[in-house]
């Protein structure tokens, strides 16, 4: 369950981007003039070094390149009882996993909507992540006692950061705040809002207004992503929408707003098996896996039945 | 440049003839219903429904033109959604990769205001380059997406909004022109009648664009198809269709 | 917070003035523009639109709290861990009953007897607690008038007879429950704004909204299909939050809908596709 695997398994072609990183050198002057930019080559070898935050499920890590990516804004939606609480809470507790280990070794903003929010759940699903880490690493043989203190729940706990929502005006004034708050907190890798619809989706009667504040609060997103180097996991609720002639199952908030997000993510039952599909991504085909939601979080489905569809 | 203010008729053919105006998006599909590629100059429009793949054609056109054209790209970025990753995978030889990427810069913009600062400084850059008489380098401008920025000054009250949109518009084009660049940028869909899908932005901005494209996805088989919505000298509802294949390469 | 007025937020006077000129007066009236409208309507510059709303937005914030503060508060208030008995020995052993300061949804078809499940609790809400209630008073939000107090009794006269028996009891116990009989969604918000001061005064250890789906069905209907997402107008946040600050259980009853497998209104779009087969170039 810990990130860090080669990101470019699949190719064929011999030299992959990991070698070509081997190539890059390091400090190296901007030799162009324009204003602020960045050339894709450093942004590259930037990119190649970057930690993922693991969902917990391997499956799904690797149809999503690693993991969540940080600096960009990754939605995740499906009906309610899917899972949706579960990874962001998941995503919460693993962003912590400490450095030494292969995690982030960051802190988790979560504003919760719904009030969803089930710290007994995070507690269990922290002290799971807790065993699962020092079990891998007790292999290894050598963990500091250093180390090892920080591997505690209620460490984890304490670093995840909980804003209660109740209204959309404090969701706005929340998003607009972070700017200054994660100015101050700098150790914030994740930003969990779930979700994101929920309070949008209700005493809204000008649905042109709505989507111009949801496009302005979009933009926010992407710019607290990018300059924080965070990644942001907007959770969504399904609606049903009508396209070429029949009823669908649709994320929420409407056309305007599947453009809001780096990366889209459904979640849904197929049977009785919950599986999670990449519908747009820029850097990952869109493939699909199943996931498992158990006692000590999100995980693999048992191995039986296990699958990873490649589009 | 021109000894006269005017040019006529002969002067801008053998213009166009002498030199190579069309740059090829590295996307058969999309250069046969553009009769070989994106026009210098001009402004291009790609639009399409979320995951249509609009994104995956600028990051290959990107790739092409800094390979083939050895040209400079800009891309301007306002979801996130650059993935120099991306492009290195769809690179066939790794041995030029280097010299690749570093034509490619990329900027993320993630408010009008910013834009509009952002193009003023690139043209202001331009043409005290041409000034020195360097070789101009810089090919291709790309914008994902323009809409983004757009929606949430659009509506409402007053019209200021409009208008600062018609003068991004006229920005773009003007820079496109002053430099023989060609620029892209996309646009997302809204809903229209019956569940069909059509451009965002409106009547007012559809104008501003010389070419448009529409890009869609069939969700059974993954073909994606181009059509062209609008342009200078192709016929109207041509289309074309193209794969985000197997090696993940257009 | 959000109905939180502009002029107690530490803004400058100047730009203060200004949104009140302009009819801007809580933080929800600001938030509700985008900064670009902002601007335009005010006639300030975009950096002062931005610290402005900076300010404001730092006011009505809710505070930061850490889960393990969450874990702990809940460890220390008793109370927040209670709950109302169903007094179904199945139920109260899986789940304890109905959690105070949450939001429980009752679900199923018609006749299956919600109505009467709804009755029952709060008949134990209202009971003395030596019969196991808890002595409290209910409301009782009647959408689809299904109330009855005569059914109340009935179901009160064979559940507990050894209170009941005594005479004015059945009164009591009946004079407990208040009934609201909203017909509109937006009756139910104002009720429920009304009686969100009575929650923290008033001894109520229930709150019953049934159904919820009475009014939001009702009005789907008038509504043009596809346009059914817009119609909830049910204010399920402010229940949540309404239930959470006061820690009263709220129970709302719920209609079903007939599912079927194959209508591809409970697909996504990319269902149903060959997911194994390789795709050629085309």
């Amino acid at each position: 369950m810990l990130p860090g695997r080669a990101i470019f398994s699949n190719r064929s072609d011999g030299v992959t981007p990991m070698t070509a990183h081997e190539r890059l050198p390091q400090n190296r002057p901007i030799q162009s003039d324009f204003f602020g930019a960045q050339t894709a080559w450093e942004m590259l070898s930037e990119e190649l070094v970057q930690k993922h935050i693991t969902t917990g499920c391997q499956d799904l890590d690797d149809i999503l390149g690693g993991g969540i990516h940080c600096k960009e804004v990754t939605e995740i939606g499906g009906v309610p009882g899917i899972g949706k609480t579960q990874i962001g809470i998941q995503l919460a507790v693993n962003v912590q996993i400490p450095d030494e280990f292969g995690g982030l070794g960051g802190k988790a903003i979560y504003i919760d909507t719904e009030g969803s929010f089930m710290v007994e759940r995070a507690y269990q699903i922290a002290k799971a992540c807790v065993q699962d880490v020092l079990s891998i690493s007790a292999i290894d043989g050598k963990v500091a006692e250093t180390h090892r203190k920080k591997m505690n729940p209620n460490v984890f706990l304490a670093n995840i950061l909980y804003f209660r929502v109740c209204s959309y005006t404090e969701q706005i004034a929340v998003i607009n705040y972070l700017e200054k708050f994660l100015a101050e907190e700098r150790d914030v890798k994740i930003l969990i809002i779930d979700s994101v619809s929920f309070l949008f989706r209700q005493d809204f009667d000008d649905l042109a207004l709505r989507t111009r504040i949801l496009s302005e609060m979009s933009l926010k997103l992407m710019k607290l992503a990018k300059s924080f180097n965070l990644a942001v996991v907007l959770l969504n609720q399904v609606t049903t929408k009508f396209t070429e002639g029949s009823f669908h199952l649709s994320l929420a908030l409407g056309d305007s707003w599947s453009h809001a997000c780096t990366n889209r993510v459904i979640l849904y039952w197929n049977n009785d098996e919950r599986c999670a599909y990449i519908e747009k991504s820029p850097s990952v085909r869109s493939a699909s896996s199943g996931f498992s939601v158990t006692a000590e979080g999100i995980r693999n489905i048992i191995p039986s039945h296990k699958k990873i569809r490649i589009l | 440049m021109h000894q006269h203010p005017w040019q006529n008729g002969m002067e801008l053919l053998e213009d166009v003839l002498k030199n190579k105006n069309c740059i090829s998006t590295g996307c058969e599909g999309i250069d046969t219903v553009l009769n070989g590629g994106l026009r210098k100059g001009q402004l291009t429009e790609l639009a399409g429904p979320s995951s249509s793949g609009k994104t995956q054609v600028c990051l290959c056109t990107a790739l092409h033109v800094a390979d083939k054209e050895m040209g400079e790209v800009m891309f301007l970025d306002t979801g996130n959604s650059f993935s120099s990753k991306r492009i290195a995978s769809m690179m066939e030889k790794e041995i030029r990769l280097e010299r690749v990427m570093t034509r490619i810069f990329h900027q993320a913009v993630f408010d009008i205001f910013t834009m509009f600062t952002v193009l003023n400084d690139l043209c202001l850059n331009l043409r005290q380059e041409e000034e020195r008489n360097r070789e101009r380098k810089l090919c291709l401008l790309i914008i994902d997406s323009i809409s983004s920025l757009i929606t949430p000054i659009l509506g409402g009250k007053n019209s200021n909004g409009w208008s600062m949109m018609v003068s991004i518009g006229f920005l773009l084009k003007k820079l496109a022109y002053e430099h023989n660049i060609a620029v892209l940028v996309t646009n997302h869909t809204v809903g229209g009648e019956r569940g069909s899908s059509k451009p965002a932005l409106g009547e007012s901005w559809k104008c501003i664009p010389h070419v448009r494209l529409f890009l869609s996805n069939d969700r059974e088989t993954y073909i994606r198809n181009v059509s062209v919505l609008k342009h200078t000298s192709v016929i109207l509802g041509r289309s074309s269709t193209f794969m985000i294949n197997d090696g993940w390469k257009i | 917070m959000s109905n939180k007025l502009i002029n107690s937020m530490g803004l400058s006077q100047s730009i203060s003035h200004i949104f009140a000129a302009r009819n801007i007066l809580t933080a929800k009236d600001a938030l509700s523009m985008t900064e670009f409208d902002l601007m335009m309507l005010l006639d300030v510059d975009l950096d002062d639109v931005r610290s402005a709303v900076m300010q404001i937005s730092r006011v009505v914030s809710p505070p930061r709290q850490t889960a393990l503060q969450l874990i702990e508060d809940r460890g220390r208030s008793d109370h927040s861990l209670g709950y109302l008995p169903t007094m179904l020995k199945g139920l109260d052993e899986t789940l304890q009953g109905m959690p105070f300061g949450c939001l429980t949804e009752l679900v199923g078809p018609a006749g299956i007897g919600k109505t009467q499940f709804c009755l029952k609790l709060s008949l134990i809400a209202a009971l003395p607690a030596s019969a196991g209630g808890l002595n409290g008073h209910v409301v009782y939000i009647d959408t689809e008038s299904k109330f009855s107090s005569r059914r109340l009794i009935e179901i009160g006269e064979n559940s507990f007879p050894h209170i009941f028996r005594v005479k004015g009891m059945a009164k009591e116990m009946a004079g407990k429950i208040y009934v609201i009989h909203p017909t509109t969604a937006d009756e139910l918000i104002e009720s429920l704004q009304q009686i969100k001061l009575s929650l923290l005064q008033h001894e109520v250890k229930l709150v019953v909204i049934d159904s919820i789906a009475a009014l939001t069905l009702r009005e789907t209907e008038t509504n043009k299909i596809g346009y059914k997402q817009q119609t909830l107008g049910c204010p399920v946040s402010y229940l949540k939050s309404l239930a959470e600050l006061s820690q009263v259980p709220i129970v709302v009853t719920n209609q079903v809908r007939s599912t079927r497998t194959d209508d591809s209104s409970f697909r996504y779009t990319f269902e149903g596709k060959k997911f194994d087969r390789p795709l050629r170039k085309v």
